[in-house]
């Protein structure tokens, strides 16, 4: 599925964002551009219902008043005003015994305020002005016709902008109770604000356009290394394992991963070779007794043989036999300790008595050589498996035998060094060359490659050793000066 | 035909050691490298069979120091059956190279080839007037007619036929034809002689006195 890769996910939520934060943006200016439009035309409105209610005259006793201690001001006709006109004579006073009794309001505007109602220049502002009983008192000719008295409900506190229709009108209410409506067209600004919605609509979505093609860009950009590194990964695994991402940036997170990936194929390779080698190795073993077996067998079959004959091929089927189970035994408690499978059976035991028994089995083997065994032992008492300690001890010593020259000498020497019990086995025999002294814990390795071939010796024993030593948390070393012999010190923790 | 085989396994010298000597060839063996290299020195073998991995002196050494006086055919056996292995052996000096473990039959094909390849023979089978040598069946016949010889007599037979031409002094007979355990009659070649010639006919071997024998 090819929206759940990265690349399409990233640009997905990208997208997403990127269209959230223009579409919010888009609406603050567009809210910001209409609200300044209507504060602007309301104002206008306002300030043109405040110049109205200023200019009405008389309707209750303050505007008498005021009306006798102004001067008079011309009628409204005089000044030859277009477009406003006075159903009762606009500005000219009525009937006089009704303004007696009660003086009806008129509207007198001066031309200055006059002109800010001039169809023409102004937008075609227009007004309606009625009295308290809903008589209509003044009304520019603008005005559409539709306009009736507010209803009662309109006129309670303070009256915001209102629409109707295409216009914008307001409402205001002197204190004699004469209702003033201003109004304007706004059908153009409305029009205005609508194509400005759709320019920053339009201009948006160019935006989000080249956004995305930028984060496509980024992405891909961002994800080439991931890309190069799971090509290289896959010829990796496909089986060359000597190959290694290029790294090229080491601080960024992805060359670091590449680092560690690099660094964990090169330890797959090394256990690769190792393991390998290892099969080799075993495969090696075998090939010898295998080799004895079928050329014993074949020559035998060859014509008709004595009993005494077929016995000493069966003889040497057998020992070739023996030596093979030997060998896997060997390769199978070895991949045992690799495991981690082989219990140990931890007891406390005298290394010392251990070493002592050991030395008793190998004693026949070392009187055929005239080897002599010198033990030099002190009470070492230690934690872990007797058995296995004791075929570790075993291997060693028949090592420093087998090793050693004809009437050589092994000393044996057993002691308490702090918290371990040590052991050391040291020959005179030919010793280990420096090169070989690395490899010898190595499976399989040897340092004179034939030399013990013929004589049943894996090349395991060692390893094996070593294996079950560091099982026990203890260690083996060696110690070889090539002439003079050769010291394996076994470390125990106590 | 006098082979040597150098191998430290006692198990497998003991079996191709029989093997070969049913085969009708002298055996010499050797258990380690530096005999196997003094018996090779000291000796024209026909072949050597020479394992790669031998106490003392391995067989890359062995093979190294004979190739600086002789020209002995030299069959490797090693248990490594890597490539690289098998180009060190072979630009060592080794003329053919076996993998343990190895079917005795391959064994001794290749010790046969390895032996008419150095006589100059390409094909098996060795014409002689009427007498026809087949050395992989090891079986002689006369005008069509097989005739039964001892593993001696073949042997002595062959190593004339692929001589052919030559004068073989006795000395070399003895070389060729009996391995170091046999205690050498001096008249066991004269015997050897005289019963092939009954068999193939009085003319089959010529005698050169106080050289040796040839068959024309």
């Amino acid at each position: 599925m090819i929206f759940k890769s990265i690349r399409w996910r990233l640009q997905i939520w990208y997208g997403l964002i990127l269209l959230t934060v223009l579409a919010g943006f888009g609406a603050t200016a567009f809210h910001l551009q209409s609200e300044r439009l209507w504060q602007r035309i309301d104002g206008e409105l306002q300030r043109r219902a405040n110049v109205l209610a200023g200019s009405l005259r008389g309707g209750n006793v303050r505007d008498r008043e005021r009306e006798r201690a102004a001067p008079e001001r011309p009628p409204f006709e005089e000044n030859d005003e277009p477009g406003i006109e006075s159903p009762r004579g606009f500005g000219r006073p009525g009937n006089p015994r009704e303004r007696l009794h009660r003086p009806p309001p008129e509207l007198r505007l001066r031309p200055n305020q006059a002109a800010l109602f001039d169809v023409e220049e102004t937008n075609g502002f227009y007004f309606v002005v009625w009295m308290r009983d809903g008589n209509v008192l003044a009304q520019s000719s603008n005005a559409p016709a539709a306009i009736s008295f507010p209803r009662r409900r309109d006129l309670h506190g303070p009256q915001p902008p209102h629409f109707r229709e295409q216009s914008r009108e307001t409402l205001l209410r002197t204190p004699p109770g004469e209702i003033v409506l201003v109004g304007r067209p706004v059908a153009s600004e409305a029009a205005e604000l609508h194509r400005g919605a759709m320019k920053l609509a339009g201009v948006g979505a160019v935006i989000l356009i080249l956004g995305l093609a930028g984060g496509w860009w980024l992405a891909s950009r961002a994800i080439r290394p991931i890309h190069e590194i799971s090509a290289t990964t896959l010829k990796i695994s496909a089986g060359d394992l000597s190959r290694r991402i290029d790294v090229q940036d080491t601080e960024s997170e992805l060359g670091q991963l590449a680092s560690v990936l690099n660094a964990t194929f090169a330890r797959l390779e090394n256990a690769f070779t190792q393991q390998q080698q290892f099969t080799s190795d075993a495969a090696h073993e075998l090939r010898t007794p295998v080799s004895v077996m079928l050329t014993q067998t074949q020559t035998a079959l060859n014509r008709d043989r004595s009993v005494t004959e077929y016995r000493e091929t069966l003889e040497a089927c057998q020992r070739s036999a023996q030596r093979m189970r030997r060998l896997i035994e060997s390769l199978l408690e070895l991949a045992r300790l690799d495991a981690g499978q082989e219990t140990m059976k931890r007891s406390r035991f005298d290394l010392a008595q251990i070493a002592a028994d050991c030395i008793g089995q190998i004693k026949p083997l070392a009187e055929s050589r005239r080897i002599r065994i010198e033990p030099d032992f002190a009470p070492a008492e230690c934690n872990g498996d007797s058995e296995r300690i004791a075929q570790v001890i075993t291997n060693v010593l028949s090592n420093a035998v087998f090793y050693n020259r004809d009437n050589g000498e092994v000393r044996v020497r057993v002691r308490r060094d702090q918290n371990f019990a040590v052991i050391e086995v040291a020959d005179n025999g030919t010793g280990i060359a420096p090169e070989h002294q690395a490899n010898v814990f190595k499976r399989f390795y040897r340092a004179d490659p034939a030399r013990t071939a013929s004589q049943g010796r894996s090349g395991l024993g060692l390893a094996i050793s070593k294996a079950i030593i560091e099982a026990h948390g203890g260690a083996i070393e060696l110690a070889s000066e090539a002439g003079k012999g050769t010291v394996f010190t076994v470390r125990l923790p106590v | 035909m006098r082979l040597l085989i150098v191998e430290d396994e006692p198990d497998l010298l003991s079996s191709l050691a029989q093997a070969l000597r049913e085969e009708g060839y002298a055996v010499d063996t050797a258990a380690d490298g530096e005999e196997g290299f003094y018996k090779a020195e000291s000796w024209n073998y026909d072949a050597i069979i020479l394992d790669v991995m031998l106490p003392r002196l391995d067989g890359w050494g062995v093979l190294r120091k004979l190739r600086q006086t002789k020209n002995t055919p030299v069959l490797m056996l090693t248990a490594r059956d890597q490539t690289r292995d098998r180009v060190r052996g072979l630009d060592t000096g080794a003329d053919d190279y076996l993998i343990k473990p190895f079917d005795l039959s391959e064994l001794l094909a290749r010790v046969r080839a390895l032996i008419r390849r150095s006589a100059g023979q390409t094909r098996n089978v060795i014409e002689l007037g009427g007498i026809i040598l087949d050395t992989a069946a090891r079986l002689v016949s006369r005008h069509g007619v097989p005739v039964i010889l001892t593993a001696r007599e073949y042997a002595l037979v062959e190593y004339l036929a692929l001589h052919r031409g030559e004068v073989v002094s006795r000395t070399a007979l003895y070389e060729h034809l009996f391995d170091e355990d046999d205690s050498t009659l001096s008249n066991l070649l004269d015997v050897h002689v005289s019963n092939i010639r009954k068999k193939l006919g009085p003319d089959f071997i010529t005698t050169r006195r106080g050289h040796g024998y040839s068959i024309e």
